[in-house]
């Protein structure tokens, strides 16, 4: 369960200041929403839905009030008929909450729950059910989906609550999530996506579980312009795996090549699959980072 | 190997410490910062393709700094022991440095300084600059005499602000001297070296062997000088005839060193004005000498000056183009003759013009009157209160000097022909009827003897002089002699101090005495630079130092001033052509060839490759080559 954390005096605070950027964000999104830029989420189920979808054989314990006898006539194979039913978007918001997301200060924790907020608000102003789970090797606490922008609250508190986990997982995290929540629906993954064992397993996971990922990475500009010289012990501060490097401008130069070829990397992963993805600096305010995420479109219904 | 520096048992202290601490600074320098970093692996990623040595490389890079440490502690470590080769002499040698201050070291015929003597200090200088810390080195200054600047000594910047303060003289040269103190000082010397740096003026046609300081003792002879053109006034001399104190003959010797025909013109000078001008043609070595008969000067400053004429030649010695001399004031003695009438005594005192003589009749003679000298003839009244005292054929019973005995013609045996009053006198086959002998005293002289018998003497009475002559001048046949009137005049010389051959004219370097009243107690002298330094009195005399040619004026105490000349008056000096010290079958080195302190300084190098290593491991350092 998520530990009451002490807030640092930089860490952005959810007051109305905040709230009323969020309505700032709202007005936008319906502006959007409006002009055609929206999701299309329609769930094939057997459901109360009047309209016809599709059919599939029967199998013994079905429903017989759902047989087409007309089919049956002709083909002389039992049928069912199935319909759309639309029901409650479930949106869970993965945050990463590992020790990565909360070094240094202002830190991308702090960033996260921003965003987090905010996408979380425009999915209860959706009337969407969202629910806020944060990670690291494991799911490190979970507030249940929840409906209505009276819950928005919930979620700051909730995320005021949280504290730093442990090392990023993202493959045991996402197990765990997945058997966890039944009800698929939209997963944003927010995270600096720094896990050793690779990004593949987890959002396979997710994916694999019909759940409809969408990746925010984020990443500290201050990661990319470091600011020591000459010999140092680098730590993990996951793992706390030590290495002794001499840090040259050429050592340097290589890192940030090295870090835009993991990017490269989990981007190009994301577009073969499509998932959205979107990438953003700490440095970059947030909303800005939002309205991306409404430009592309994969988040408005 | 030998090992001549600090003690082994303190490099090896010192370098463990060293060894430990370069280890703990080493170790501190792979203690690196610790960074945080989100993600190590993309460090890892980077490390991977930035690093293809294998382990074991990288192991060996990590030790490969603290090895050049360590070798570079190991390098200063041994330089610390001073390690020398096996064969090479460390003793310390002892040196001494004779430099030559005489006159003739003023000679301008160098390159590379303003003289010889600067250009041998030079040279001194450097041998004391490049001397190793064990020898021992001892500087003397030696011109006529010798002036050590210290004992034997290893710490060489007092001798070198001793050498730089040195002047250089007007002195000639006593290369005996030298030799003997250098002899003296190195005797029993280990590594003995002795370096004369010295032109060798003054070294022609001496014979130094004796000096030889002895197989042990290694000799350097360096000689500054390029040239020999000098031209000098070897020879100044002023004397007086003896028949008239007015009248004197200069001589003037000029000799040239150059090695070809110059003209010249010699000046003769009397109190600061030509008073002779004579042109010379001097050939090649020649030595011309010069009289000038019939000057009548008296107490006055004479200078004789001879200077090159010949265009295209340049004498390059100077000091010796002058000579200076002062002769006497005459003065006007005042002589009592007391007697009945005695022409022979008279006749001579009265051709001098130079002696005021008053005849008194013994009746009136009067012992309180003052006179310089007095006569007395055939009496022996009371003492006059001044003055010195002649008598001749005293009376027995009241003469100042016992009478011993009265001979009738007495054969004078026995004359002190070097007294003088005997001076250009024979008194062979002297006349004389009878004659009173003295019953002399310790104290006293006797001039002329017979059969050891005095007949002259010469007594001092109280601070006067009293001559007592035993017989008559008219029971001989003296007066008749030629030798009588010199006779008179020896007297009137001898108790006048007024000596025809003394001329006050010093050779310079040397202690000059000059008679003073016996109460003067401080006497002050004035150099000829216008420095005035106080005279020593010492037993009725003024000593003082002659340090340079020119004239030099002491001022007695209330007392009239005297002055007197100091030249350098030596033809040796004069030839100032370079010359070459031979000590018999001795050998003498002629230069400085490995004098300069060059040992083959190991540590040196080791230290030199401690620094290249030091370079080196900071190049790779600095390149990641090591780490």
């Amino acid at each position: 369960m998520a530990k009451p954390s002490r807030q640092h005096p930089d860490d952005a605070r959810f007051d109305d200041e905040f709230l009323k950027k969020l309505d700032y964000l709202y007005i936008v999104s319906r502006k959007m929403a409006a002009s055609g830029q929206r999701a299309k989420r329609q769930k094939k189920i057997v459901g109360s839905g009047l309209d016809f979808a599709d059919y599939r054989v029967y199998s013994p314990g079905d429903d017989v009030k759902s047989l087409d006898w007309r089919v049956y006539s002709r083909t002389e194979r039992l049928f069912l008929k199935l319909y759309e039913e639309e029901e409650d978007l479930h949106i869970y918001f993965l945050v990463d909450a590992s020790r990565s997301m909360h070094l240094g200060q202002p830190n991308k924790w702090n960033y996260a729950r921003q965003v987090a907020a905010a996408l979380a608000y425009i999915g209860l102003s959706n009337l969407d059910r969202v629910s806020i789970i944060p990670f690291s090797s494991k799911v490190e606490g979970r507030l249940p989906p929840a409906k209505g922008k009276a819950q928005i609250f919930k979620i700051f508190n909730f995320l005021d609550a949280c504290d730093a986990g442990e090392h990023t997982s993202l493959r045991q995290a996402f197990k765990t999530f997945v058997s966890q929540n039944k009800r698929r629906g939209l997963a944003v993954v927010i995270s600096d996506f720094y896990d050793p064992d690779g990004i593949e397993e987890g959002l396979n996971a997710l994916r694999y579980h019909r759940f409809e990922p969408m990746v925010i990475q984020l990443f500290d500009e201050r990661e990319l312009n470091l600011d020591f010289h000459g010999e140092v012990q680098i730590v993990d501060c996951e793992t706390d795996e030590a290495r002794d490097i001499t840090v040259t401008p050429a050592m340097l130069k290589a890192y940030r090549e090295v870090f835009e070829e993991f990017c490269t990397e989990l981007e190009g992963y994301c577009k073969s699959r499509q998932i959205l993805y979107f990438r953003a600096p700490i440095q970059q305010p947030f909303d800005e980072l939002i309205l991306r995420v409404f430009r592309a479109g994969g988040f408005l219904k | 190997m030998q090992w001549t520096g600090l003690p082994i048992a303190t490099v090896l202290g010192v370098a463990g410490f060293v060894a430990v601490f370069i280890t703990l600074l080493y170790l501190l320098r792979l203690r690196k910062r610790r960074v945080q970093v989100p993600y190590s692996a993309l460090w890892g990623r980077v490390l991977a393709e930035k690093k293809r040595q294998t382990d074991w490389w990288r192991r060996f890079k990590r030790l490969l700094s603290w090895l050049l440490f360590m070798i570079i502690a190991a390098l200063i470590t041994v330089a610390a022991l001073g390690p020398r080769s096996a064969d090479e002499v460390v003793e310390g040698r002892h040196l001494l440095i004779m430099l030559d201050t005489s006159a003739s070291m003023g000679a301008t015929d160098v390159t590379g300084g303003l003289n010889r003597f600067e250009v041998a200090r030079t040279q001194a200088l450097e041998l004391l600059g490049s001397v190793g810390g064990d020898d021992r080195v001892m500087v003397a200054l030696f011109n006529n005499r010798v002036m050590p600047l210290g004992p034997f000594v290893r710490e060489t910047q007092p001798l070198e602000a001793a050498l730089r303060a040195a002047t250089l003289s007007a002195n000639a040269t006593d290369f005996r001297q030298a030799l003997s103190f250098a002899r003296d000082s190195l005797r029993d010397r280990g590594q003995a070296e002795l370096i004369v740096l010295s032109d060798g003026a003054g070294l022609q046609n001496l014979d130094l062997s004796e000096f030889d300081p002895g197989e042990a003792v290694r000799v350097r002879h360096i000689a500054p000088g390029e040239r020999s053109e000098n031209l000098a006034i070897t020879g100044f001399n002023a004397r007086r005839y003896p028949s008239n104190r007015l009248d004197h003959e200069v001589f003037v010797e000029v000799s040239s060193t150059f090695d070809r025909p110059v003209e010249a013109r010699l000046e003769l000078l009397s109190e600061g004005r030509i008073i002779e001008t004579l042109p010379l043609e001097l050939s090649a070595n020649q030595v011309h000498r010069q009289f000038y008969p019939g000057q009548a000067f008296a107490g006055e400053r004479l200078e004789a000056r001879v200077r090159v004429m010949t265009a295209d030649a340049e004498d390059v010695f100077p000091l010796d183009d002058r000579a200076y001399a002062v002769l006497p004031q005459a003065r006007k003695l005042r002589v009592q003759v007391v007697s009945t009438g005695n022409l022979f005594l008279e006749g001579p005192l009265l051709l001098n013009t130079h002696i005021e003589v008053t005849r008194v009749n013994p009746e009136r003679y009067d012992p309180q009157a003052e006179f310089d000298v007095t006569f007395f003839d055939n009496v022996a009244p009371t003492l006059p209160v001044s003055g010195d005292l002649v008598f001749f054929n005293p009376p027995a019973e009241s003469s100042p000097i016992a009478i011993r005995d009265v001979d009738d013609e007495p054969i004078l045996t026995d004359v002190a022909s070097s007294h003088p009053l005997m001076r250009w006198i024979n008194l062979q086959d002297l006349n004389i009827a009878r004659t009173s002998t003295f019953r002399r005293e310790a104290s006293d002289t006797a001039v002329a003897s017979a059969f050891g018998q005095a007949v002259i003497v010469d007594r001092e009475l109280d601070g006067r002089r009293l001559i007592a002559v035993g017989f008559d001048l008219r029971e001989s046949d003296f007066p008749l002699r030629v030798a009588f009137p010199i006779f008179i005049l020896n007297i009137i010389d001898y108790l006048a101090q007024d000596d025809v051959d003394l001329m006050y004219a010093f050779e310079t370097g040397r202690s000059v005495q000059i008679p003073v009243a016996r109460d003067i107690e401080e006497a002050r002298v004035t150099a000829p630079d216008g420095e005035v330094r106080s005279a020593a009195i010492h037993r009725g005399e003024a000593v003082f130092y002659t340090d340079q040619p020119g004239f030099y004026v002491l001022t007695p105490g209330g007392g009239e001033p005297v002055a007197v000349a100091a030249n350098l008056a030596s033809p040796e000096e004069s030839r100032i052509a370079p010359s070459e010290l031979q000590l018999g079958e001795r050998e003498v080195s002629r230069d400085a060839a490995g004098l300069v302190f060059e040992r083959r300084e190991i540590w040196i190098w080791l230290v030199l490759l401690a620094m290249g290593l030091l370079l080196l491991e900071w190049l790779t350092y600095n390149r990641r080559w090591t780490e």
